[in-house]
């Protein structure tokens, strides 16, 4: 562990977020002080671009400990990569990606990568650009839909730059190409479904048949404002019965429900569902431990259950999976490169990595989800435990596009009638 | 920062070779101290909670560079928060929407209903946080102390393991109905319920009411009972006459507390009780993700208004109310055993017992759970499987990722650096806040802020004040890491501090203080030598209370804590749920063990009292 102690020295002698300005502006005027720093902001003659506190906008990148007087394109440095990510990618108690790829990138290019799991993930870097504060990674790595959604309507400027040529890109499955502005590669996907204990019941297997009066308080679900196995089965409710004009905005344009109901909308599900006691918990895990404890036989969370199941050596048959109306909500993840990043090139090849066969098959192994390519190398049995529905249902970005907050909104308003 | 001047200034004050020069210094850094800690407990204020709340709270007003009030009058105004309030404020006639309210399908609005959980939640908090305080401060038993160090353990507890341990106790599978089956009673079905999230909340703030009484209890001068009864009045009348007006404001002083977090509760309520009890947090949360920061500022600032409003409406009162006191010598504990079998030695003790009874449902049988639950395997026999993948997770760990050891050592670090921290500055305020002058209720709200305003909003305002810092003439200023992280502990601690001191300091008799600078002594000194003495078990339980806010703290510790080398134990607790909760509720035993351990040592090292 000497390794991570002389890590840790090093970034408290100064800050890692701060070390790329320090080293363009200059280690002169600059304080790092017990986690205090004062660097000097853009005053127009460091660098194009116009937020101005972005000090690195030359792109030298070279972030090294003893950064004074050092040229640009200092080739004989190894350049660190710094992907963001949210927190389970590379620190789960089971299995994750992240020390995988960390190890098996560097071993294939001459590089060094560094993971950032800021607790309020994208949001995070929103939070960056829109104050000015500079984006202190290369790339993103776990956007979904929703997220490119949120940013753009938030954001005036690119967050994301475009992924451009990107070796290994036209492997990935036309399904699942969320982004309509090309930044977000996908690199995997997941579905969620229905889980249950098949020793005590047989879950119903459609939407309506969770109604039925033998299923009376049998199904857990997740606050759709804060879980996304919550948020995904909200919108896979909403495709399944239309949202009724809820984010029509009075243009009269709705979404249309499978059901061929036109006037039983998602919310009127909704209230058949209460009524038939649903709970609705706040988050994957509050959900999870209730179901766990045999509160209800029923919960809203992963096709891939059986995987982690197996690799504990429960019974299987406490795990089953239900694709309701053999469908599945799907939810694609991306990557895509930061549009300030401070390692563009680099960023790619790891985008290109990512999407390696074998590298493809060891992501859907370790994030315990599904290719987002068609030659990923896969175990000839991961398809008996990670089931996939027949039908993938998911919204696009146009569709989710001023609609998903209306949704949602007009679901806790009805739900949560005080 | 100006922490470093005070700090050098008692340094000089320590190293000083010559006597004559060493007095002088001394009686200057005393007279000034008063100032000085002032001075660097609004820095501290100002730098961690202030300034970064303000980049948060203005959104409610600024929108998109023009102020308006278009975003509050539409929250004020929607029946949805408000329920028929809003009514009335959307201009409505009162009779109308008072008729409203007397009918059975009133609307009480997710504002309304948040108020109603609270106050129902602090009504059961002080009923079984009462008892224990008197158990704690009249009877002498064995392990009484160590039993008055752990009381605030719950409170440190993050809610998932609260919630784990609940549906295990109260569940329908659970401990609760398997004794009920047992002994031939009916089960309840008390999960998912308004009554499961009162009691989780009971769970965490009785011990509350029950510490701060505690302390205030064991302050009652024994002497003044005595007279009291010399001059005939029985034991009764001397309890209510002598008694219970030094230990009602501590009461009052947890029962405040207590509103304003269940006000601002939020992951409990999810877990245990489920959307439709969702409260005004619960939308502040969804709002912020969602990035829709006006509306959440605005909803911030109403909880802001109401949190901070109950705050100051006790302390009106607890100012009104202070009794004189001179409290030197406790009062005398009792024995459990009762000394003679009469009613009047039995039946409290019988009470007692009772509520020992009840106490072991709610308060251990969730966290005797939490224990089996970590030594619990997949297939439901017993295991050390989840305390072993800690060890592997120390060992084998990538650097990047979080382990148990960094974490209960930054745990412990930044606790006993805020509690450090937050003591001075809780004395400081306590002291001012206990002088009448003008404009005093404004200090008073100023400094109890902290409590009032929604962790959410302070989180992100942390991210954006000081993680990204702000620009002064060109400079960025900014802070994280382990300093900032003890500083923002600190000053979410210190209101604890204020308050579990304040009340004892406002009775003390003036007189004492008097007479004491009229002898020469500083402010200063008068504080440290003649009140804080009297005071101690309140300033020991403050001492417990901001070590536990920061044991507990994770949203300023994760924004703050940049990097893989700064987390703590809650985090750890977080970063290890998964599918299984074993390893996560292993930590959480970590947790509980550790920071049970920390409240002995600081009560021991507090001394039981110093008296004078």
């Amino acid at each position: 562990m000497t390794t991570d102690e002389s890590e840790t020295r090093r970034r408290r002698a100064r800050p890692r977020t701060r070390r790329r300005f320090l080293t363009a502006a200059g280690t002169a005027g600059a304080v790092a002080l017990a986690g205090c720093s004062a660097e000097r902001t853009g005053d127009g003659d460091d660098g194009g671009d116009g937020s101005g506190s972005d000090g690195d906008g030359t792109g030298d990148g070279n972030d090294t400990d003893d950064g004074d007087g050092e040229g640009d394109g200092g080739d004989d440095e190894t350049p660190t990569l710094t992907v963001a990510t949210y927190t389970s990618f590379i620190d789960a108690p089971s299995v994750s990606p992240g020390e995988w790829l960390k190890e098996e990138f560097e071993s294939r290019y001459d590089a060094e990568l560094e993971w950032a799991t800021p607790d309020n993930e994208v949001n995070y870097y929103v939070e960056r650009a829109a104050s000015g504060a500079g984006i202190d990674a290369d790339l993103y790595v776990g956007l979904t839909t929703e997220d490119l959604v949120r940013v753009d309507e938030q954001l005036d400027e690119d967050l994301f730059a475009e992924a451009g040529d990107i070796e290994g890109r036209d492997a990935v499955k036309e399904g699942l190409r969320f982004d309509p502005f090309d930044r977000a590669v996908p690199y995997d996907t997941g579905y969620v479904s229905l889980v249950y204990d098949g020793t005590t019941m047989e879950a119903p297997e459609t939407f309506d048949g969770l109604l039925d009066d033998e299923h009376a308080g049998a199904l857990i679900a997740q606050n759709p404002g804060a879980s996304s196995t919550g948020r995904a089965f909200l919108l896979h409710t909403v495709s399944r019965f239309g949202d009724g004009g809820v984010a029509s905005d009075g243009d009269g344009e709705a979404i249309e429900g499978e059901d061929g109901d036109p006037d039983y909308d998602y919310l009127d599900y909704w209230a058949d569902l209460q009524e038939n006691d649903v709970r609705v918990l706040g988050s994957w895990d509050d959900a999870y431990a209730a179901w766990s404890e045999g509160e209800a036989p029923i919960v809203v969370s992963y096709s891939t259950d059986q995987v982690f199941a197996d690799m504990e050596g429960q019974d299987l048959d406490k795990h089953q999976i239900r694709f309701l109306n053999d469908q599945a909500y799907a939810n694609p993840e991306g990557m895509a490169v930061f549009a300030d990043a401070a390692e563009p090139d680099l960023a790619r090849q790891f985008m290109s990595f990512m999407l390696e066969p074998d590298v493809q098959g060891q992501i859907a192994q370790r994030n315990v989800a599904f290719p987002a390519t068609g030659g990923a190398e896969l175990p000839s049995d991961y398809a008996e435990l990670a089931q996939e529905p027949a039908d993938p249902v998911t919204f696009t970005y146009d569709e989710l596009q001023g609609s998903v907050d209306a949704w949602v909104e007009a679901w806790e308003r009805q739900f949560a009638e005080n | 920062m100006t922490g470093v001047d005070g700090d050098r200034a008692a340094d000089r004050g320590g190293r000083g070779d010559h006597g004559d020069r060493l007095a002088r210094l001394r009686e200057g850094v005393e007279s000034h101290a008063l100032t000085a800690l002032a001075v660097i407990t609004s820095a501290a204020l100002v730098v961690a909670f202030y300034y970064p709340t303000a980049t948060v709270l203005v959104e409610a007003v600024v929108v998109d560079g023009a102020v308006t009030l278009g975003v509050f009058a539409d929250v004020l105004t929607d029946p949805f928060y408000f329920g028929e309030l809003a009514r009335l404020l959307s201009g409505e006639s009162p009779a109308a929407v008072a008729r409203s309210l007397l009918s059975p399908d009133r609307r009480l609005g997710i504002v309304g209903f948040t108020a109603y959980q609270a106050v129902l939640s602090t009504i059961a908090s002080v009923a079984l946080g009462l008892p224990a305080a008197y158990l704690l401060a009249r009877f002498e038993f064995p392990g009484r102390k160590t039993l008055r160090s752990l009381t605030i353990v719950p409170f440190v507890l993050p809610s998932i393991m609260v919630a784990v341990g609940f549906v295990a106790t109260f569940g329908d599978n659970g401990t609760l109905n398997a004794a009920l089956t047992a002994f031939g009673l009916p089960r309840v079905d008390l999960l998912f319920t308004l009554e499961a999230v009162v009691i989780a909340h009971a769970f965490y703030n009785a011990p509350l009411v029950a510490r701060v009484t505690t302390a205030a209890w064991e302050s009652v001068d024994a002497s003044a009972v005595e007279t009291a009864r010399s001059l005939g009045a029985g034991p009764v009348r001397a309890f209510v006459d002598v008694v219970a007006p030094q230990v009602y404001p501590a009461v009052l002083t947890g029962a405040a507390l207590t509103f304003v977090f269940t006000f601002g509760t939020f992951p409990i309520v999810l877990a245990l009780g489920g959307f439709q009890l969702a409260t005004v947090e619960v939308f502040v949360y969804r709002l912020v993700r969602d990035l829709s920061y006006a509306e959440a500022a605005a909803l911030a600032i109403v909880e802001l208004v109401i949190s901070l409003g109950v705050l100051l409406a006790y302390l009106r009162y607890e100012a009104r109310n202070s009794t004189s006191t001179r409290g030197a010598r406790p009062l005398p504990r009792r024995s459990l055993v009762p000394p003679a079998p009469t009613l009047r030695e039995l039946l409290p003790r019988a009470g007692l017992a009772a509520y020992v009874a009840v106490a072991g449902v709610v308060f251990l049988a969730p966290i005797a759970s939490m224990i089996l639950a970590s030594v619990t395997g997949g297939d439901g026999a017993l295991t050390l499987d989840h305390y072993r993948f800690l060890v592997e997770r120390q060992q084998t760990g990538a650097a990047f990722q979080v382990r148990p050891w960094p974490a209960i050592r930054n745990s412990l670090l930044f606790a006993t650096g805020a509690t450090l921290l937050a003591l001075p500055m809780g004395v400081v305020v306590a002291v001012l806040t206990t002088r009448r002058y003008r404009g005093r209720t404004l200090v008073d709200a100023a400094a109890m802020a902290p409590l009032a305003v929604s962790g959410i909003i302070v989180g992100l305002g942390l991210l954006r004040g000081l993680v990204f810092g702000v620009e002064i003439a060109g400079w960025r200023i900014a802070a994280s890491g382990a300093v900032a992280v003890v500083v923002a502990h600190a000053v979410s601690g210190y209101p604890f501090v204020v308050r579990t001191v304040s009340p004892g300091l406002a009775g003390l008799d003036r007189s004492l203080v008097e007479s004491a600078r009229a002898l020469g002594a500083s402010r200063a000194r008068v504080i440290r030598d003649v009140e804080l003495p009297l005071v101690w078990p309140a300033v020991v339980a403050g001492a417990a209370f901001a070590f536990a806010i920061s044991i507990g703290e994770f949203t300023s510790t994760v924004v703050l804590a940049t990097g893989a080398d700064a987390y703590t134990m809650p985090v750890a607790i977080e970063r290890f749920i998964g599918r299984r909760l074993g390893p996560a509720t292993a930590m959480g035993v970590v947790l509980l063990v550790v920071t049970g351990l920390s409240f002995v040592v600081i009560e021991r090292l507090g001394g039981e009292h110093r008296g004078l």
